[in-house]
Protein backbone atom coordinates (compact mmCIF):
# COMPACT_ATOMS: atom_id res chain seq x y z
CA UNK A 1 0.00 0.00 0.00
CA UNK A 2 2.78 2.43 0.99
CA UNK A 3 4.72 1.61 -2.17
CA UNK A 4 1.67 2.26 -4.34
CA UNK A 5 1.16 5.71 -2.82
CA UNK A 6 4.81 6.60 -3.40
CA UNK A 7 4.60 5.55 -7.03
CA UNK A 8 1.51 7.66 -7.48
CA UNK A 9 3.04 10.74 -5.83
CA UNK A 10 6.46 10.82 -7.41
CA UNK A 11 5.41 10.88 -11.04
CA UNK A 12 6.31 14.32 -12.40
CA UNK A 13 3.64 14.09 -15.05
CA UNK A 14 0.82 12.14 -13.54
CA UNK A 15 -1.26 10.75 -16.34
CA UNK A 16 -4.62 12.31 -16.85
CA UNK A 17 -6.35 9.09 -16.15
CA UNK A 18 -5.43 7.75 -12.75
CA UNK A 19 -6.92 4.41 -13.76
CA UNK A 20 -4.00 3.81 -16.17
CA UNK A 21 -1.54 4.53 -13.37
CA UNK A 22 -3.20 2.07 -11.08
CA UNK A 23 -3.14 -0.57 -13.78
CA UNK A 24 0.62 -0.02 -14.10
CA UNK A 25 0.99 -0.22 -10.34
CA UNK A 26 -0.69 -3.59 -10.45
CA UNK A 27 2.46 -5.00 -12.04
CA UNK A 28 4.50 -4.18 -8.93
CA UNK A 29 2.01 -4.87 -6.20
CA UNK A 30 0.37 -7.99 -4.93
CA UNK A 31 -3.26 -8.20 -5.93
CA UNK A 32 -5.28 -5.96 -3.68
CA UNK A 33 -8.99 -5.86 -3.41
CA UNK A 34 -10.91 -3.49 -5.68
CA UNK A 35 -11.97 -1.34 -2.76
CA UNK A 36 -8.38 -0.76 -1.76
CA UNK A 37 -7.58 0.46 -5.28
CA UNK A 38 -10.55 2.74 -5.25
CA UNK A 39 -9.38 4.25 -1.94
CA UNK A 40 -5.91 4.82 -3.37
CA UNK A 41 -7.37 6.41 -6.48
CA UNK A 42 -9.37 8.96 -4.47
CA UNK A 43 -6.43 10.10 -2.38
CA UNK A 44 -4.30 10.39 -5.52
CA UNK A 45 -6.87 12.75 -7.02
CA UNK A 46 -6.95 14.81 -3.84
CA UNK A 47 -3.19 15.16 -3.74
CA UNK A 48 -3.06 16.33 -7.35
CA UNK A 49 -5.98 18.71 -6.78
CA UNK A 50 -4.05 20.94 -4.39
CA UNK A 51 -4.68 24.56 -5.21
CA UNK A 52 -1.93 26.98 -6.16
CA UNK A 53 -2.44 30.73 -6.01
CA UNK A 54 -1.18 33.79 -7.86
CA UNK A 55 -0.51 37.24 -6.45
CA UNK A 56 -3.44 38.38 -8.57
CA UNK A 57 -5.74 36.25 -6.42
CA UNK A 58 -6.46 33.53 -8.93
CA UNK A 59 -6.23 29.84 -8.10
CA UNK A 60 -5.49 26.82 -10.21
CA UNK A 61 -5.98 23.17 -9.38
CA UNK A 62 -4.41 20.49 -11.53
CA UNK A 63 -5.82 17.21 -12.75
CA UNK A 64 -3.30 15.53 -15.00
CA UNK A 65 -2.29 18.14 -17.53
CA UNK A 66 -5.43 20.22 -17.20
CA UNK A 67 -5.75 23.06 -14.73
CA UNK A 68 -9.03 24.50 -13.47
CA UNK A 69 -8.85 28.24 -12.85
CA UNK A 70 -10.92 30.44 -10.57
CA UNK A 71 -10.61 33.45 -8.29
CA UNK A 72 -10.04 33.35 -4.56
CA UNK A 73 -12.49 34.20 -1.81
CA UNK A 74 -10.59 37.42 -1.15
CA UNK A 75 -10.96 38.40 -4.82
CA UNK A 76 -14.68 37.69 -5.06
CA UNK A 77 -15.27 39.52 -1.82
CA UNK A 78 -13.45 42.64 -2.93
CA UNK A 79 -15.15 42.56 -6.33
CA UNK A 80 -18.65 42.60 -4.97
CA UNK A 81 -21.57 41.01 -6.83
CA UNK A 82 -20.37 39.81 -10.20
CA UNK A 83 -22.91 40.73 -12.88
CA UNK A 84 -21.05 39.49 -15.94
CA UNK A 85 -18.27 37.01 -16.57
CA UNK A 86 -16.37 37.28 -19.84
CA UNK A 87 -14.42 34.04 -20.12
CA UNK A 88 -11.86 33.02 -22.75
CA UNK A 89 -13.23 30.90 -25.59
CA UNK A 90 -12.28 27.26 -25.99
CA UNK A 91 -9.19 27.01 -28.14
CA UNK A 92 -7.73 30.35 -27.00
CA UNK A 93 -3.98 30.20 -26.47
CA UNK A 94 -3.09 31.85 -23.18
CA UNK A 95 0.17 33.09 -21.69
CA UNK A 96 1.03 33.09 -18.02
CA UNK A 97 0.08 36.48 -16.52
CA UNK A 98 -1.64 37.42 -19.77
CA UNK A 99 -5.11 38.96 -19.79
CA UNK A 100 -7.70 36.36 -20.69
CA UNK A 101 -11.07 37.77 -19.73
CA UNK A 102 -12.90 40.07 -17.35
CA UNK A 103 -15.39 40.05 -14.52
CA UNK A 104 -17.78 42.94 -14.19
CA UNK A 105 -19.14 44.08 -10.86
CA UNK A 106 -20.40 47.43 -9.60
CA UNK A 107 -19.64 49.03 -12.98
CA UNK A 108 -16.01 48.00 -12.81
CA UNK A 109 -14.50 45.56 -15.29
CA UNK A 110 -11.72 43.60 -13.54
CA UNK A 111 -9.17 41.86 -15.68
CA UNK A 112 -8.66 38.13 -15.42
CA UNK A 113 -5.08 36.99 -15.69
CA UNK A 114 -4.13 33.45 -16.62
CA UNK A 115 -1.99 31.68 -13.95
CA UNK A 116 -0.30 29.42 -16.52
CA UNK A 117 0.42 29.18 -20.22
CA UNK A 118 -1.56 26.82 -22.37
CA UNK A 119 -4.76 26.37 -24.33
CA UNK A 120 -8.27 26.82 -23.01
CA UNK A 121 -10.17 23.52 -23.22
CA UNK A 122 -13.37 24.38 -21.38
CA UNK A 123 -15.17 27.36 -19.96
CA UNK A 124 -17.87 27.27 -17.30
CA UNK A 125 -21.15 27.96 -19.11
CA UNK A 126 -23.04 27.98 -15.78
CA UNK A 127 -20.97 30.91 -14.61
CA UNK A 128 -21.67 32.74 -17.86
CA UNK A 129 -25.36 32.22 -17.24
CA UNK A 130 -25.24 32.83 -13.50
CA UNK A 131 -22.22 34.99 -12.62
CA UNK A 132 -23.30 35.00 -8.97
CA UNK A 133 -21.83 31.50 -8.65
CA UNK A 134 -18.44 33.18 -8.48
CA UNK A 135 -19.49 34.97 -5.30
CA UNK A 136 -21.31 32.03 -3.73
CA UNK A 137 -18.96 29.24 -4.59
CA UNK A 138 -15.65 30.56 -5.85
CA UNK A 139 -13.75 27.30 -5.29
CA UNK A 140 -16.39 24.84 -6.45
CA UNK A 141 -19.26 25.75 -8.78
CA UNK A 142 -17.74 29.17 -9.56
CA UNK A 143 -14.73 27.81 -11.45
CA UNK A 144 -14.04 29.87 -14.56
CA UNK A 145 -12.21 27.89 -17.21
CA UNK A 146 -9.91 24.92 -17.75
CA UNK A 147 -6.57 25.13 -19.48
CA UNK A 148 -4.30 22.46 -20.92
CA UNK A 149 -0.82 23.34 -19.65
CA UNK A 150 2.04 23.79 -22.06
CA UNK A 151 4.62 24.65 -19.37
CA UNK A 152 3.77 22.76 -16.17
CA UNK A 153 6.98 24.05 -14.55
CA UNK A 154 5.21 27.41 -14.17
CA UNK A 155 3.25 25.89 -11.29
CA UNK A 156 6.30 25.86 -9.04
CA UNK A 157 6.37 29.66 -9.14
CA UNK A 158 2.86 29.91 -7.71
CA UNK A 159 1.96 30.08 -4.03
CA UNK A 160 0.63 27.24 -1.95
CA UNK A 161 -2.56 27.85 0.02
CA UNK A 162 -0.50 28.53 3.13
CA UNK A 163 1.78 30.97 1.35
CA UNK A 164 -1.26 32.70 -0.13
CA UNK A 165 -2.86 33.14 3.30
CA UNK A 166 0.40 34.70 4.49
CA UNK A 167 0.48 36.94 1.43
CA UNK A 168 -3.03 38.19 2.19
CA UNK A 169 -1.99 39.16 5.69
CA UNK A 170 0.98 41.15 4.42
CA UNK A 171 0.71 44.72 3.15
CA UNK A 172 1.64 43.91 -0.41
CA UNK A 173 -1.62 42.40 -1.60
CA UNK B 1 1.54 75.13 -32.62
CA UNK B 2 0.10 72.63 -30.18
CA UNK B 3 -0.55 75.42 -27.73
CA UNK B 4 -2.49 77.42 -30.35
CA UNK B 5 -4.52 74.36 -31.27
CA UNK B 6 -5.41 73.82 -27.64
CA UNK B 7 -6.49 77.40 -27.30
CA UNK B 8 -8.81 77.10 -30.27
CA UNK B 9 -10.29 73.86 -29.18
CA UNK B 10 -10.75 74.51 -25.53
CA UNK B 11 -10.58 78.28 -25.16
CA UNK B 12 -8.95 77.88 -21.78
CA UNK B 13 -9.20 81.17 -19.96
CA UNK B 14 -6.11 83.37 -19.76
CA UNK B 15 -6.11 83.01 -15.99
CA UNK B 16 -5.83 79.23 -16.21
CA UNK B 17 -3.06 79.43 -18.79
CA UNK B 18 -1.08 81.77 -16.57
CA UNK B 19 -1.46 79.32 -13.76
CA UNK B 20 -0.24 76.53 -16.00
CA UNK B 21 2.97 78.44 -16.56
CA UNK B 22 3.34 79.42 -12.89
CA UNK B 23 2.79 75.90 -11.65
CA UNK B 24 5.62 73.41 -11.93
CA UNK B 25 4.32 72.02 -15.20
CA UNK B 26 7.11 69.79 -16.43
CA UNK B 27 7.75 69.19 -20.11
CA UNK B 28 6.15 65.92 -20.99
CA UNK B 29 8.92 63.37 -21.40
CA UNK B 30 8.87 61.55 -24.74
CA UNK B 31 6.54 58.61 -24.53
CA UNK B 32 9.28 56.11 -25.32
CA UNK B 33 11.10 56.83 -22.10
CA UNK B 34 7.81 56.62 -20.21
CA UNK B 35 7.04 53.25 -21.75
CA UNK B 36 10.48 51.95 -20.90
CA UNK B 37 10.29 53.32 -17.38
CA UNK B 38 7.15 51.30 -16.77
CA UNK B 39 7.70 48.97 -13.89
CA UNK B 40 5.40 46.44 -12.39
CA UNK B 41 7.29 46.25 -9.11
CA UNK B 42 5.27 47.44 -6.14
CA UNK B 43 6.66 50.36 -4.21
CA UNK B 44 8.33 49.60 -0.93
CA UNK B 45 7.30 51.39 2.23
CA UNK B 46 10.56 53.30 2.17
CA UNK B 47 9.84 54.57 -1.31
CA UNK B 48 6.33 55.57 -0.35
CA UNK B 49 7.37 57.66 2.64
CA UNK B 50 10.32 59.17 0.80
CA UNK B 51 8.29 60.18 -2.24
CA UNK B 52 4.79 61.44 -1.62
CA UNK B 53 2.28 60.96 -4.41
CA UNK B 54 2.37 63.75 -6.95
CA UNK B 55 -0.45 64.60 -9.31
CA UNK B 56 -0.71 65.67 -12.92
CA UNK B 57 -3.68 66.88 -14.93
CA UNK B 58 -3.58 65.91 -18.61
CA UNK B 59 -5.92 67.53 -21.11
CA UNK B 60 -6.40 65.70 -24.38
CA UNK B 61 -6.43 67.82 -27.51
CA UNK B 62 -8.42 65.30 -29.49
CA UNK B 63 -12.20 65.15 -29.77
CA UNK B 64 -12.29 61.79 -31.51
CA UNK B 65 -13.80 59.12 -29.27
CA UNK B 66 -11.58 56.33 -30.58
CA UNK B 67 -8.40 58.38 -30.16
CA UNK B 68 -9.35 59.31 -26.62
CA UNK B 69 -10.33 55.77 -25.67
CA UNK B 70 -7.03 54.60 -27.15
CA UNK B 71 -5.13 57.22 -25.16
CA UNK B 72 -6.87 56.09 -21.99
CA UNK B 73 -6.04 52.48 -22.77
CA UNK B 74 -2.43 53.35 -23.61
CA UNK B 75 -1.97 55.06 -20.28
CA UNK B 76 -3.58 52.18 -18.41
CA UNK B 77 -1.23 49.70 -20.07
CA UNK B 78 2.02 51.67 -20.20
CA UNK B 79 2.19 54.52 -17.74
CA UNK B 80 4.05 54.21 -14.45
CA UNK B 81 1.77 55.44 -11.67
CA UNK B 82 4.27 54.86 -8.87
CA UNK B 83 3.86 57.91 -6.63
CA UNK B 84 2.19 59.66 -9.53
CA UNK B 85 -1.57 59.98 -10.03
CA UNK B 86 -3.00 61.41 -13.22
CA UNK B 87 -6.34 62.99 -14.04
CA UNK B 88 -7.03 62.87 -17.78
CA UNK B 89 -9.73 65.21 -19.07
CA UNK B 90 -11.25 64.70 -22.51
CA UNK B 91 -14.23 65.64 -24.65
CA UNK B 92 -15.69 64.06 -27.75
CA UNK B 93 -17.73 64.94 -30.81
CA UNK B 94 -21.25 63.49 -30.61
CA UNK B 95 -21.17 59.74 -30.15
CA UNK B 96 -22.68 56.89 -28.14
CA UNK B 97 -20.45 54.85 -25.85
CA UNK B 98 -21.53 51.45 -24.55
CA UNK B 99 -20.04 49.52 -21.63
CA UNK B 100 -17.68 46.60 -22.10
CA UNK B 101 -20.27 43.86 -21.78
CA UNK B 102 -23.26 45.54 -23.34
CA UNK B 103 -25.36 44.95 -26.44
CA UNK B 104 -25.44 48.00 -28.76
CA UNK B 105 -28.66 46.80 -30.39
CA UNK B 106 -30.38 46.75 -27.00
CA UNK B 107 -29.00 50.05 -25.78
CA UNK B 108 -29.57 52.19 -28.85
CA UNK B 109 -31.00 52.23 -32.35
CA UNK B 110 -27.83 51.57 -34.32
CA UNK B 111 -29.33 52.54 -37.69
CA UNK B 112 -30.62 55.91 -36.43
CA UNK B 113 -27.36 56.71 -34.68
CA UNK B 114 -25.43 55.94 -37.86
CA UNK B 115 -27.79 58.12 -39.94
CA UNK B 116 -27.09 61.02 -37.62
CA UNK B 117 -23.39 60.65 -38.35
CA UNK B 118 -22.56 59.47 -34.84
CA UNK B 119 -20.18 56.70 -33.96
CA UNK B 120 -20.93 53.88 -31.56
CA UNK B 121 -17.93 53.01 -29.42
CA UNK B 122 -17.40 50.28 -26.85
CA UNK B 123 -15.21 51.19 -23.92
CA UNK B 124 -13.06 48.89 -21.80
CA UNK B 125 -14.72 49.66 -18.49
CA UNK B 126 -18.02 48.30 -17.22
CA UNK B 127 -21.26 50.16 -16.65
CA UNK B 128 -23.97 51.46 -18.96
CA UNK B 129 -24.46 53.42 -22.18
CA UNK B 130 -23.86 57.15 -22.40
CA UNK B 131 -24.16 59.89 -24.97
CA UNK B 132 -21.16 62.19 -25.42
CA UNK B 133 -20.84 65.56 -27.08
CA UNK B 134 -18.66 68.58 -26.43
CA UNK B 135 -20.93 69.66 -23.60
CA UNK B 136 -19.87 66.58 -21.67
CA UNK B 137 -16.53 66.45 -19.87
CA UNK B 138 -14.92 63.05 -19.29
CA UNK B 139 -12.62 62.60 -16.33
CA UNK B 140 -10.33 59.60 -15.97
CA UNK B 141 -8.56 59.14 -12.62
CA UNK B 142 -5.50 56.91 -12.99
CA UNK B 143 -3.80 55.27 -10.01
CA UNK B 144 -2.10 52.06 -9.04
CA UNK B 145 -4.57 49.32 -8.26
CA UNK B 146 -4.04 49.60 -4.50
CA UNK B 147 -4.76 53.32 -4.54
CA UNK B 148 -8.00 53.07 -6.54
CA UNK B 149 -10.81 54.92 -4.77
CA UNK B 150 -13.87 56.03 -6.71
CA UNK B 151 -15.63 57.82 -3.95
CA UNK B 152 -12.61 60.02 -3.24
CA UNK B 153 -12.47 61.03 -6.88
CA UNK B 154 -16.15 61.92 -6.95
CA UNK B 155 -15.73 63.88 -3.73
CA UNK B 156 -13.11 66.00 -5.50
CA UNK B 157 -15.54 66.71 -8.35
CA UNK B 158 -18.30 67.58 -5.93
CA UNK B 159 -16.03 69.99 -4.07
CA UNK B 160 -14.98 71.63 -7.32
CA UNK B 161 -18.61 72.30 -8.23
CA UNK B 162 -19.19 73.91 -4.88
CA UNK B 163 -16.01 75.91 -4.72
CA UNK B 164 -16.38 77.37 -8.21
CA UNK B 165 -20.13 77.89 -8.47
CA UNK B 166 -21.64 77.05 -5.09
CA UNK B 167 -23.48 74.06 -6.60
CA UNK B 168 -24.45 71.43 -4.06
CA UNK B 169 -24.27 67.82 -5.17
CA UNK B 170 -24.59 64.40 -3.61
CA UNK B 171 -22.79 61.13 -4.36
CA UNK B 172 -25.36 58.33 -4.42
CA UNK B 173 -24.74 54.71 -3.35
CA UNK B 174 -24.55 53.84 -7.08
CA UNK B 175 -21.78 56.45 -7.29
CA UNK B 176 -23.63 58.81 -9.56
CA UNK B 177 -23.40 62.50 -8.75
CA UNK B 178 -26.85 64.06 -8.46
CA UNK B 179 -28.08 67.58 -7.97
CA UNK B 180 -31.39 68.66 -6.43
CA UNK B 181 -31.57 65.10 -5.04
CA UNK B 182 -32.88 63.83 -8.35
CA UNK B 183 -30.95 64.76 -11.42
CA UNK B 184 -27.89 62.83 -12.44
CA UNK B 185 -25.03 64.97 -13.70
CA UNK B 186 -22.33 62.32 -13.63
CA UNK B 187 -22.08 58.56 -14.17
CA UNK B 188 -19.16 56.35 -13.24
CA UNK B 189 -17.38 53.27 -14.57
CA UNK B 190 -14.01 51.65 -13.96
CA UNK B 191 -11.37 49.23 -15.17
CA UNK B 192 -9.26 47.28 -12.72
CA UNK B 193 -6.06 45.52 -13.62
CA UNK B 194 -2.66 45.03 -12.11
CA UNK B 195 -0.67 47.10 -11.49
CA UNK B 196 -2.91 49.92 -12.79
CA UNK B 197 -6.55 50.86 -12.51
CA UNK B 198 -8.73 53.73 -13.61
CA UNK B 199 -12.03 55.24 -12.70
CA UNK B 200 -13.73 57.47 -15.22
CA UNK B 201 -16.88 59.52 -15.07
CA UNK B 202 -18.88 61.90 -17.21
CA UNK B 203 -19.90 65.44 -16.28
CA UNK B 204 -22.97 66.93 -17.94
CA UNK B 205 -22.11 70.58 -18.36
CA UNK B 206 -24.02 71.62 -21.47
CA UNK B 207 -25.07 68.55 -23.38
CA UNK B 208 -27.65 68.45 -26.18
CA UNK B 209 -30.44 66.77 -24.21
CA UNK B 210 -32.64 66.15 -27.23
CA UNK B 211 -29.84 64.29 -29.00
CA UNK B 212 -29.11 62.41 -25.77
CA UNK B 213 -32.67 61.27 -25.35
CA UNK B 214 -32.99 60.23 -28.98
CA UNK B 215 -29.80 58.22 -29.10
CA UNK B 216 -30.38 56.41 -25.81
CA UNK B 217 -33.99 55.64 -26.61
CA UNK B 218 -34.70 51.93 -26.25
CA UNK B 219 -37.48 50.06 -27.99
CA UNK B 220 -38.49 46.57 -27.10
CA UNK B 221 -36.89 44.61 -29.87
CA UNK B 222 -37.46 41.19 -28.38
CA UNK B 223 -33.78 40.74 -27.59
CA UNK B 224 -32.98 38.12 -24.99
CA UNK B 225 -29.47 38.42 -23.55
CA UNK B 226 -27.40 38.33 -20.39
CA UNK B 227 -25.45 41.42 -21.40
CA UNK B 228 -25.26 44.12 -18.73
CA UNK B 229 -28.16 46.53 -18.88
CA UNK B 230 -28.09 50.29 -18.48
CA UNK B 231 -29.98 51.94 -15.65
CA UNK B 232 -31.82 55.01 -16.91
CA UNK B 233 -31.84 58.15 -14.77
CA UNK B 234 -33.30 61.62 -15.14
CA UNK B 235 -30.51 63.99 -16.09
CA UNK B 236 -29.80 67.68 -16.04
CA UNK B 237 -27.08 69.98 -17.34
CA UNK B 238 -25.03 71.89 -14.82
CA UNK B 239 -25.51 75.03 -16.94
CA UNK B 240 -29.23 74.78 -16.18
CA UNK B 241 -28.52 75.19 -12.49
CA UNK B 242 -26.02 77.98 -12.95
CA UNK B 243 -25.70 79.75 -16.31
CA UNK B 244 -22.03 80.53 -15.64
CA UNK B 245 -21.02 76.88 -15.83
CA UNK B 246 -18.98 76.30 -18.98
CA UNK B 247 -16.78 73.38 -20.00
CA UNK B 248 -13.65 75.51 -20.28
CA UNK B 249 -14.07 76.76 -16.73
CA UNK B 250 -14.88 73.23 -15.57
CA UNK B 251 -11.48 72.02 -16.79
CA UNK B 252 -9.81 74.49 -14.43
CA UNK B 253 -12.23 73.99 -11.54
CA UNK B 254 -11.87 70.20 -11.40
CA UNK B 255 -8.16 70.30 -12.30
CA UNK B 256 -7.24 72.66 -9.47
CA UNK B 257 -9.41 70.84 -6.95
CA UNK B 258 -7.67 67.59 -7.92
CA UNK B 259 -4.25 69.12 -7.45
CA UNK B 260 -5.01 70.76 -4.11
CA UNK B 261 -6.50 67.61 -2.54
CA UNK B 262 -4.28 65.17 -0.70
CA UNK B 263 -4.67 61.75 -2.33
CA UNK B 264 -4.67 59.64 0.83
CA UNK B 265 -6.59 61.80 3.30
CA UNK B 266 -8.69 63.99 0.96
CA UNK B 267 -7.48 66.96 2.96
CA UNK B 268 -7.49 70.31 1.20
CA UNK B 269 -3.83 71.32 0.93
CA UNK B 270 -4.53 74.64 -0.79
CA UNK B 271 -1.99 76.49 -2.90
CA UNK B 272 0.88 74.98 -0.91
CA UNK B 273 -0.01 71.50 -2.04
CA UNK B 274 -0.69 72.69 -5.58
CA UNK B 275 2.85 74.06 -5.78
CA UNK B 276 4.23 70.60 -5.04
CA UNK B 277 2.30 68.93 -7.86
CA UNK B 278 3.26 68.49 -11.49
CA UNK B 279 0.49 70.70 -12.82
CA UNK B 280 -1.42 70.80 -16.09
CA UNK B 281 -0.25 69.30 -19.35
CA UNK B 282 -1.82 69.53 -22.79
CA UNK B 283 -1.66 66.17 -24.52
CA UNK B 284 -1.49 65.58 -28.24
CA UNK B 285 -2.48 61.93 -28.69
CA UNK B 286 -0.41 60.80 -31.64
CA UNK B 287 1.57 57.65 -32.33
CA UNK B 288 4.78 59.69 -32.12
CA UNK B 289 4.22 60.60 -28.51
CA UNK B 290 2.50 57.31 -27.66
CA UNK B 291 4.00 54.45 -29.66
CA UNK B 292 1.34 51.84 -30.28
CA UNK B 293 -1.53 54.31 -29.99
CA UNK B 294 -2.63 53.83 -33.61
CA UNK B 295 -2.89 50.09 -33.13
CA UNK B 296 -5.09 50.57 -30.05
CA UNK B 297 -7.22 53.03 -31.96
CA UNK B 298 -7.65 50.58 -34.83
CA UNK B 299 -8.79 47.86 -32.45
CA UNK B 300 -11.22 50.12 -30.67
CA UNK B 301 -12.79 51.34 -33.91
CA UNK B 302 -13.02 47.86 -35.45
CA UNK B 303 -16.41 46.22 -36.04
CA UNK B 304 -15.13 43.15 -34.21
CA UNK B 305 -14.63 45.08 -30.98
CA UNK B 306 -17.64 47.38 -31.17
CA UNK B 307 -20.23 44.88 -32.36
CA UNK B 308 -18.51 41.49 -32.45
CA UNK B 309 -17.74 41.65 -28.74
CA UNK B 310 -21.46 41.63 -27.94
CA UNK B 311 -22.42 38.72 -25.66
CA UNK B 312 -24.50 36.20 -27.59
CA UNK B 313 -28.19 36.97 -27.82
CA UNK B 314 -31.48 35.95 -29.35
CA UNK B 315 -34.00 38.12 -31.14
CA UNK B 316 -37.56 36.83 -30.83
CA UNK B 317 -40.50 38.49 -32.49
CA UNK B 318 -44.06 37.42 -33.20
CA UNK B 319 -46.35 38.73 -35.88
CA UNK B 320 -50.05 38.19 -36.11
CA UNK B 321 -50.92 36.53 -39.40
CA UNK B 322 -53.67 38.38 -41.32
CA UNK B 323 -56.81 36.32 -41.73
CA UNK B 324 -56.63 36.21 -45.50
CA UNK B 325 -53.41 34.18 -45.36
CA UNK B 326 -54.79 31.55 -43.10
CA UNK B 327 -56.21 28.41 -44.59
CA UNK B 328 -59.98 28.02 -44.89
CA UNK B 329 -61.61 26.97 -41.73
CA UNK B 330 -58.72 28.22 -39.57
CA UNK B 331 -60.00 30.16 -36.61
CA UNK B 332 -58.47 32.34 -33.95
CA UNK B 333 -55.31 34.36 -33.77
CA UNK B 334 -52.24 32.76 -35.25
CA UNK B 335 -48.72 34.04 -35.11
CA UNK B 336 -45.60 33.90 -37.23
CA UNK B 337 -42.55 33.62 -34.96
CA UNK B 338 -39.13 34.85 -36.05
CA UNK B 339 -36.07 33.89 -34.04
CA UNK B 340 -32.45 34.90 -34.65
CA UNK B 341 -29.42 33.64 -32.76
CA UNK B 342 -26.53 36.10 -32.86
CA UNK B 343 -23.10 35.19 -31.59
CA UNK B 344 -20.12 37.57 -31.74
CA UNK B 345 -22.29 39.88 -33.81
CA UNK B 346 -22.77 37.20 -36.48
CA UNK B 347 -26.13 35.62 -37.24
CA UNK B 348 -25.70 31.99 -36.23
CA UNK B 349 -29.18 30.75 -36.84
CA UNK B 350 -32.52 31.92 -38.16
CA UNK B 351 -35.78 30.16 -37.57
CA UNK B 352 -39.20 30.99 -38.86
CA UNK B 353 -42.03 29.22 -37.14
CA UNK B 354 -45.13 29.34 -39.26
CA UNK B 355 -48.47 28.64 -37.66
CA UNK B 356 -50.52 25.72 -39.02
CA UNK B 357 -52.92 28.16 -40.68
CA UNK B 358 -50.17 29.36 -42.97
CA UNK B 359 -49.45 25.85 -44.16
CA UNK B 360 -50.63 25.06 -47.60
CA UNK B 361 -50.43 22.20 -50.05
CA UNK B 362 -47.46 23.82 -51.71
CA UNK B 363 -44.95 26.18 -50.23
CA UNK B 364 -44.37 26.77 -46.53
CA UNK B 365 -43.79 24.08 -43.97
CA UNK B 366 -43.90 24.17 -40.18
CA UNK B 367 -40.42 25.54 -39.69
CA UNK B 368 -39.08 27.18 -42.80
CA UNK B 369 -35.40 27.55 -43.34
CA UNK B 370 -35.92 30.11 -46.05
CA UNK B 371 -33.16 32.41 -45.01
CA UNK B 372 -30.03 30.27 -44.96
CA UNK B 373 -28.31 33.14 -46.72
CA UNK B 374 -28.52 35.10 -43.47
CA UNK B 375 -26.38 32.63 -41.57
CA UNK B 376 -22.84 33.84 -41.10
CA UNK B 377 -23.77 37.43 -41.92
CA UNK B 378 -22.92 40.22 -39.51
CA UNK B 379 -26.06 41.44 -37.77
CA UNK B 380 -26.35 44.62 -39.80
CA UNK B 381 -27.99 46.36 -42.73
CA UNK B 382 -26.12 44.10 -45.11
CA UNK B 383 -28.01 41.19 -43.64
CA UNK B 384 -31.34 42.91 -44.32
CA UNK B 385 -30.47 43.32 -47.99
CA UNK B 386 -29.39 39.69 -48.21
CA UNK B 387 -32.66 38.66 -46.60
CA UNK B 388 -34.68 40.73 -49.06
CA UNK B 389 -32.95 39.02 -51.94
CA UNK B 390 -33.56 35.57 -50.49
CA UNK B 391 -37.24 36.18 -49.91
CA UNK B 392 -37.66 37.84 -53.29
CA UNK B 393 -36.19 34.77 -55.00
CA UNK B 394 -38.53 32.57 -53.07
CA UNK B 395 -41.61 34.57 -53.91
CA UNK B 396 -40.84 34.71 -57.64
CA UNK B 397 -40.44 30.93 -57.71
CA UNK B 398 -43.80 30.29 -56.11
CA UNK B 399 -45.88 32.98 -57.72
CA UNK B 400 -49.22 31.98 -56.23
CA UNK B 401 -47.83 32.40 -52.74
CA UNK B 402 -46.89 36.02 -53.34
CA UNK B 403 -49.21 37.47 -50.75
CA UNK B 404 -48.05 35.12 -48.04
CA UNK B 405 -44.36 35.45 -48.80
CA UNK B 406 -44.75 39.22 -48.95
CA UNK B 407 -46.13 39.09 -45.47
CA UNK B 408 -43.27 36.92 -44.23
CA UNK B 409 -40.79 39.23 -45.95
CA UNK B 410 -42.28 42.26 -44.25
CA UNK B 411 -42.07 40.59 -40.88
CA UNK B 412 -38.43 39.69 -41.34
CA UNK B 413 -37.64 43.20 -42.55
CA UNK B 414 -39.30 44.64 -39.47
CA UNK B 415 -37.21 42.47 -37.18
CA UNK B 416 -33.95 43.48 -38.81
CA UNK B 417 -34.74 47.16 -39.16
CA UNK B 418 -36.08 47.63 -35.68
CA UNK B 419 -32.62 47.09 -34.27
Amino acid sequence: MVMSLNILRCGARISGRSINLLQNCGRYLPKLSENAFRLVSTSACRSTNVRRFTDKHEWISIDGNVGTVGISHYAQDSLGDVVYAQLPDVGTVVEQKGECGALESVKAASELYCPVSGKVVEKNASVEQTPGLINNSCYEKGWLFKVELTRPEELTGLMSEEEYEKFLKSDDH
Amino acid sequence: MAQAMAQNMFRISQVSLNNVVRCNAYAFAPATSQAKAYSSASTTDKEKSKNPIQKSVFISQSTDIFTNLALEDWMYRNFNFNNHHVLLMWRNSPCVVIGRHQNPWVETNTTNVAHQGMEIARRNSGGGTVYHDRGNLNLTFFTKREEYNRRNNLEIVSRALFREWGIESVITPREDIVVKNTYKISGTAAKLGRPNAYHHCTLLVDVNKVALRQSLHKDDKGIVTNATQSVASPIMNLCEINQHVKVERMLGAVGWEYLRTCPETLEDGGQDLINKQRGFQLINPTDNWFPGLNKLKEELSSWDWRFGKTPKFQVNKSFRVPKEFLGEGEMGVQELKVSLEVNKGIIDDVTLKLPPGLLSTNGFHGEVDVVTSLRGQPFSERAVVSLENALHDMSTKEGNLQGKSQFVMNCMRQVMQSV
